[in-house]
């Protein structure tokens, strides 16, 4: 009986811990600035609700196009990424192309530093036109994405039985129909996931889009870090754009939990 | 020598007459060469945007160039540099310390709560859905939410610590700073080495555990001489995982101290001297110094992280 108390002391204090601030997002959302710099703890928590932010936040700002261009980088990139790694994946996964090494160098593009990449593609995207232009954008989160994705589905690839193929070879099936007519069915789900995991991390990226976007291209995320200012702090749009941005990955980490893990631990752990 | 051809093309080509040529497409996807005709697209990308990247940091890295005029070659005269800078230092060993507390802390936490929640119990889907949502949020958005509800005067967080009695605290004073992104940090993470830990436990053998319970073995016994050793391999995968991301730690930093109050990092000396003072051939000296570190640590575990992720055997 005690332990049972115990475990859920100890459990709701933890989901308190974890949700509180997120629900703090959306609640400074919602607050006039008096009830954000306030000294009151009662009036932190008792406010009357208003949608100031929120109408500043549109019109004083152009939010939404940042927003569409987030979308529409997301989207592309992630549209090239999973073409590549599905291909290259299968070839991994069904001939262990390259006995290991290749798939080696693949995932470590994924442990370069950032910076490493970000130097050397600021002049060359300096000489070509391509800063603050949302095809650079692309470039480099297709760049980033791809040895993820590569290995995320490498795992799917892989559970995908052997004899299968084997038998609709037999069937008179040439390996581009086998791959069309059999692979590709069964890993529907693992390509699912994949695709929601290359949006969210082109998503949520900051480090490259804040050296590569200025204005034209600007994401949602550089726009939201622009409210914190060295002079002022607008905490009000800030909030309101966060409780939008948000939403998105908020709703995939809730409807993927089977997922999550395995796609965090590159497909090692099945969660 | 058509025959030869075919045979050693196999399927794709058997249905060839004659002497004909196979077409390209053919040829591609012929039970030979089909496992390289799906790499092409991944080689082209991997070549144009790792291999072009690696030379020209490495090339900057020789040189002295402020980004106008001609870069001076001065061969390894950054490097040596490097090794007197007092500033990256100092960033090197504040990254290492970050990732220590950091690593230890969501270990920590993660294997705890994994133990609580190893059972099944009402709701709890929803509460491991719920612990999941920080993961995929945005660092940069969580580092400017923090940094709001850690503000001395303004912050919830102090305002309810006030209330409780404990006294305000200067979260982002200079002797705190680094240790309040580690908290940010380690709140984010903990989640993840809990799910981890928690299939791992899933997927132990219960007999083992059975048998220790017959034989009369305390709980501490069990859990440090069979349910540790059984989660090593895991605990090495958190650890891989964990310290490549952590090295890069950028986004919590530019959403709160921006490097100010002894919290600069490995990356944000890289940034402010590539990106700030435009010192390219310096900064990618640095860069270059934070890849081999990476590939460092990573190579002292890789063989663990590969044989998990079933590459080899």
């Amino acid at each position: 009986m005690i332990k049972k108390v115990v475990f859920w002391v100890v459990t709701i204090i933890v989901l308190v811990f974890v949700i509180g601030p997120l629900l703090w997002i959306y609640l400074t959302a919602f607050k006039a600035p008096e009830d954000i710099f306030t000294t009151e703890l009662k009036s932190l928590v008792l406010f009357a609700p208003t949608m100031d932010n929120f109408s500043r936040l549109f019109t004083a700002y152009p939010f939404w196009m940042n927003l569409a261009n987030t979308a529409i980088m997301s989207v592309v990139s992630t549209a090239v990424v999973m073409v590549v790694s599905v291909f290259a994946a299968y070839s991994f996964a069904r001939w262990n192309t390259g006995g290991g090494h290749l798939l080696f160098v693949t995932i470590s593009t994924r442990m370069f530093p950032g910076v490493v990449a970000a130097i050397p593609f600021f002049f060359m995207f300096r000489n070509m036109g391509l800063i603050d232009t949302h095809l650079g954008l692309i470039l480099l989160y297709v760049y980033f994405n791809t040895s993820f994705a590569t290995f995320l589905l490498y795992g799917f690839f892989r559970e995908v039985p052997k004899e299968l193929e084997q038998a609709a070879m037999i069937d008179g099936y040439g390996r581009m129909q086998v791959f069309r007519r059999v692979v590709f069915p069964l890993i529907l789900p693992g390509i699912a996931v994949t695709t929601v995991f290359c949006l969210i991390w082109s998503w949520n990226e900051f480090f490259y889009a804040f050296l590569f976007t200025r204005r034209v291209a600007r994401t949602v995320t550089v726009l939201i870090s622009s409210f914190w200012g060295s002079i002022e702090v607008q905490y009000g749009p800030m909030a309101a754009g966060a409780s939008i941005t948000v939403l998105p990955t908020l709703l995939a980490a809730w409807f993927m939990q089977r997922y999550i893990i395995r796609g965090l631990t590159f497909g090692a752990v099945k969660g | 020598m058509a025959e030869e051809r075919t045979s050693r093309l196999g399927n794709g080509a058997q249905a060839l007459e004659g002497g004909r040529k196979p077409t390209i497409w053919e040829v591609l996807t012929s039970e030979r060469y089909f496992k390289w005709t799906l790499l092409i697209p991944l080689l082209l990308l991997l070549g144009a945007f790792m291999l072009y990247p690696l030379f020209y940091c490495i090339y900057y890295s020789f040189h002295e160039w402020g980004m106008q005029g001609k870069a001076i070659f001065i061969g390894l005269d950054n490097y040596r540099a490097m090794l007197y800078d007092k500033g990256f230092l100092l960033a090197m060993g504040r990254t290492f310390y970050v990732l220590v507390i950091c690593v230890a802390g969501e270990l920590i936490i993660g294997l705890a709560l994994a133990m609580l929640w190893h059972r099944d119990f009402r709701g709890q889907n929803v509460v491991r859905g719920l612990c999941l949502l920080p993961l995929l949020v945005a660092p940069l958005v969580l580092s400017l939410l923090w940094n709001f509800m850690l503000e001395y005067d303004f912050g919830a967080v102090n305002q309810i610590l006030d209330v409780i009695g404990l006294g305000k605290v200067y979260w982002w004073s200079p002797k705190l700073a680094l240790y309040t992104i580690c908290m940010i940090t380690i709140w984010q993470w903990f989640p993840f080495s809990t799910f981890v830990l928690l299939a791992g436990l899933r997927s132990l053998p219960r007999d083992v555990f059975e048998a220790s319970r017959v034989d009369g073995a305390s709980q501490i016994y069990t859990f440090r001489r069979l349910t540790l050793p059984m989660l090593s391999p895991l605990i090495m995968i958190i650890i891989v995982l964990r310290a490549m991301w952590l090295i890069r730690l950028f986004d919590p930093l530019y959403g709160t101290t921006r490097g100010g109050v002894g919290t600069e990092l490995l990356d944000w000396t890289v940034y402010r001297t590539a990106f700030v003072y435009f010192d390219i051939g310096y900064g990618s000296a640095f860069a270059i110094f934070s890849l081999f570190l990476t590939i460092l640590i990573c190579a002292l575990m890789f063989r663990q992280l590969m044989k998990a992720l079933g590459v080899i055997k």
